[in-house]
C-alpha cells in the first residue's frame, strides 16, 4: 500500500534535519539581518527586525514541552475531541503548537518531544499524514 | 518631542451607562446601545447635543453600525469613528477619545461598545501562513496551556487557579449588569463541564451580548454645560502597545501586559502599591494571576498565596476585577473595555453599592486583544 501524501506539505517533510534524520523537519526560515529562527518559512519580513532576506531553514523538530492541554470541547467540525494540544519550544529556537499523541497520558512540561507522521483524513476525506509530537523515545 | 495625556489638560469620566451583558436574545444593537448612551447621558446631566464627538467601538457587529443607531438621538451631525481592536475595541476607543478632548479638539465626547455574538473570521488566517494545528487551539486551549506552564512554573494547582472563579462569581452576584450573577462553590465550578486542560465552563467568560458607555469631557465642556467636577473621574494616563518578539514566546500576553502597564502607572506616577481597584482582562482564570503578577500587584508567583489571603477581594488591598470581570459580569466583546471603565468609574465616586471596595482613590483598567494589542487606563477620584 502506498504511504499517503503529506497534509501540510509546505510545513514539514518526512525527511529529518540534519543530525537528526529519523524525525520528520519543520521547514523554518532564519532571518540573514538577525539570525532570528521562525517558523513557518514566510517570505513578507522578519517579525523580529523587518530584514527581508529570509532563507529556509530545516529545524530538527526534538525540543522540550512548555505546556500541554486535554481538550474536551471543541467546535471544528475537521477535528473531533478528544485530543491534546501542547507548546513544545525547539531546541533550535522557535515554540511551535501541535497536537500530541499520547493516547491520553498527557506530558508534563519539561518532557522531551520530538516530531513523528500519524494518519489522518484531509477535508475531502482522503488519506493523509499530519506532524504530531510524540514524547522522546 | 512627544506628550502624554498628563502633558495635557485634563480629561475626565463624566458619566457612565450600560445595557446588562446577557445571552444572544432578540434584542436589536440598536437598542442595547441607545439604552448604553442614554443612560451615560442621564448620569452625566448632559443633553445629545452636547456631545461633539462619537467613538463606536465593536468587534463583531458589521461594518458602520454607529449612525443607524445614534441617529436616534437626533442626527446631529457629529463626527462618529468606528474602532475595532478585537476584544479591547472599547478600551481602544476611549483611549482616542480622551487624546482627542485632552488636545482641545472636543469637550465633549462619547464612548460606546455595542455588539451582538455572530461569526467572525480572524485576518490572520488570510496572511497565507501555514499552522501546525491553530484549527485545534481555540482561545480557551491557548489559556489552558498558559495554566498548565503557570502550575508547573509557580506550583500552582488546578483548585487554586479556580479560585479565581470563585472570588469573581461571588462578586458578579452583586452586580445587577452581570451575565453571570450567582455565588459559585469551588466544588460546583471544579464539577462544571470539562472544556479544555485545567478549565471547566465556569472559569471561562461567557458568551454574549451588551452595550457600555462613557461620557469623556474637558473641565471647560463641564462648567459651559452647568457641571462641576464632584462626580468626574480623571483619567491619569492611557498606555497602547501590540505584542514584540519575546524571550518567553508562549508568555506574550504576559510580557504585553508588563510593559504596557508599567508605561501607564509610570505616566500617571502612580505605584502598583497605590491602586485600590483593578478591571483586568480574565476571560479565562489563569489570566488573572498572570496580569496581577504582570503589573506588579504582587512578586512573580505570589498572585496564588495573595488571592487565598484576600489581597484581590473587594475590601481586600486592591479589589481585581470588583465588578465580575469578564469571567463573571461577562464579555460581549466590543462594551467590555468601555465597562471596565465605567465600573473603575462607578468605585472611585464610591457609588458601587454592595461590591465598593472602601476608600477606593486610584483604578485601572486593562485589556488584551488577539493580535496581540494591550491597553491600560489609570483613573484617579475626584
Amino acid at each position: 500500500m502506498a504511504t499517503p501524501p503529506l497534509l501540510k506539505p509546505d510545513l514539514y517533510r518526512a525527511e529529518g534535519a540534519a543530525g537528526v534524520a529519523n524525525h520528520p523537519a519543520l521547514l523554518g526560515g532564519v532571518c540573514a539581518a538577525c539570525g532570528y529562527v521562525f517558523f513557518p518559512l514566510q517570505r513578507y519580513g522578519c517579525e523580529r527586525c523587518g530584514g527581508l532576506d529570509l532563507a529556509p531553514r530545516d529545524l530538527s523538530g526534538a525540543g522540550a514541552l512548555l505546556a500541554a492541554a486535554r481538550v474536551h470541547l471543541h467546535a471544528g467540525k475537521t477535528r473531533q475531541a478528544p485530543f491534546t494540544v501542547g507548546a513544545v519550544a525547539l531546541d533550535d529556537g522557535p515554540v511551535v503548537r501541535a497536537l500530541i499523541e499520547d493516547g491520553g497520558d498527557v506530558p508534563h512540561p519539561g518532557e522531551r518531544m520530538t516530531t513523528a507522521l500519524a494518519p489522518c483524513v484531509d477535508a475531502e476525506g482522503a488519506p493523509r499524514l499530519d506532524l504530531r509530537f510524540v514524547r522522546e523515545a | 518631542m512627544t506628550a502624554t495625556l498628563a502633558d495635557l489638560r485634563p480629561v475626565y469620566v463624566a458619566g457612565i451607562g450600560f445595557h446588562r451583558y446577557q445571552f444572544l436574545s432578540d434584542t436589536p444593537y440598536v437598542d442595547l446601545g441607545l439604552t448604553a448612551v442614554r443612560a451615560a447621558l442621564a448620569d452625566a446631566g448632559l443633553a445629545w447635543l452636547a456631545v461633539e464627538s462619537a467613538y463606536f467601538a465593536k468587534a463583531l457587529l458589521p461594518m458602520a453600525p454607529g449612525r443607524a443607531m445614534l441617529r436616534h438621538l437626533g442626527a446631529s451631525g457629529l463626527p462618529i469613528v468606528h474602532v475595532e481592536n478585537a476584544s479591547a475595541s472599547g478600551s481602544a476607543a476611549f483611549r482616542h477619545a480622551c487624546i482627542e478632548v485632552a488636545a482641545g479638539i472636543a469637550d465633549i465626547s462619547l464612548v460606546v461598545g455595542v455588539d451582538k455574538p455572530m461569526p467572525v473570521g480572524r485576518a490572520e488566517s488570510l496572511a497565507r501562513i501555514g499552522s501546525l494545528a491553530d484549527d485545534a487551539i481555540a482561545p480557551f486551549t491557548h489559556f489552558a496551556l498558559l495554566a498548565d506552564a503557570y502550575a508547573h512554573r509557580t506550583g500552582a494547582t488546578v483548585e487554586d487557579i479556580a479560585l479565581v472563579a470563585v472570588k469573581n462569581h461571588l462578586n458578579g452576584s452583586k452586580n445587577p449588569l452581570a451575565q453571570h450573577q450567582k455565588v459559585r462553590s469551588l466544588d460546583e465550578i471544579l464539577g462544571g463541564k470539562k472544556i479544555a486542560g485545567a478549565f471547566t465552563s465556569l472559569q471561562c467568560t461567557p458568551v454574549g451580548e451588551g452595550a457600555a458607555a462613557v461620557i469623556v469631557a474637558s473641565e471647560e465642556g463641564l462648567r459651559r454645560h452647568g457641571i462641576g467636577l464632584d462626580r468626574a473621574v480623571r483619567v491619569a494616563s492611557s498606555a497602547g502597545r501590540s505584542q514584540r518578539v519575546y524571550d518567553d514566546a508562549t508568555r506574550y500576553d504576559a510580557m504585553l501586559t508588563q510593559e504596557t502597564a508599567a508605561i501607564a502607572l509610570a505616566e500617571a506616577r502612580v505605584s502598583p502599591g497605590e491602586l485600590d481597584v483593578v478591571e483586568l482582562h480574565d476571560a479565562f482564570t489563569v489570566e488573572e494571576v498572570e496580569y496581577v503578577e504582570a503589573m506588579g500587584l504582587c512578586p512573580d508567583g505570589q498572585a496564588v498565596p495573595r488571592l487565598k489571603d484576600g489581597e484581590f477581594a473587594i475590601g481586600g488591598r486592591c479589589a481585581v476585577s470588583p465588578s465580575g470581570g469578564l469571567i463573571a459580569m461577562g464579555h460581549p466583546i466590543g462594551p467590555t473595555g468601555v465597562g471596565q471603565i465605567a465600573e473603575v468609574t462607578r468605585q472611585l465616586r464610591g457609588e458601587a453599592g454592595d461590591r465598593q471596595q472602601p476608600n477606593a482613590r486610584t483604578g485601572l483598567a486593562h485589556m488584551v486583544g488577539v493580535g496581540a494589542v494591550c491597553y491600560v487606563h489609570v483613573l484617579q477620584a475626584p
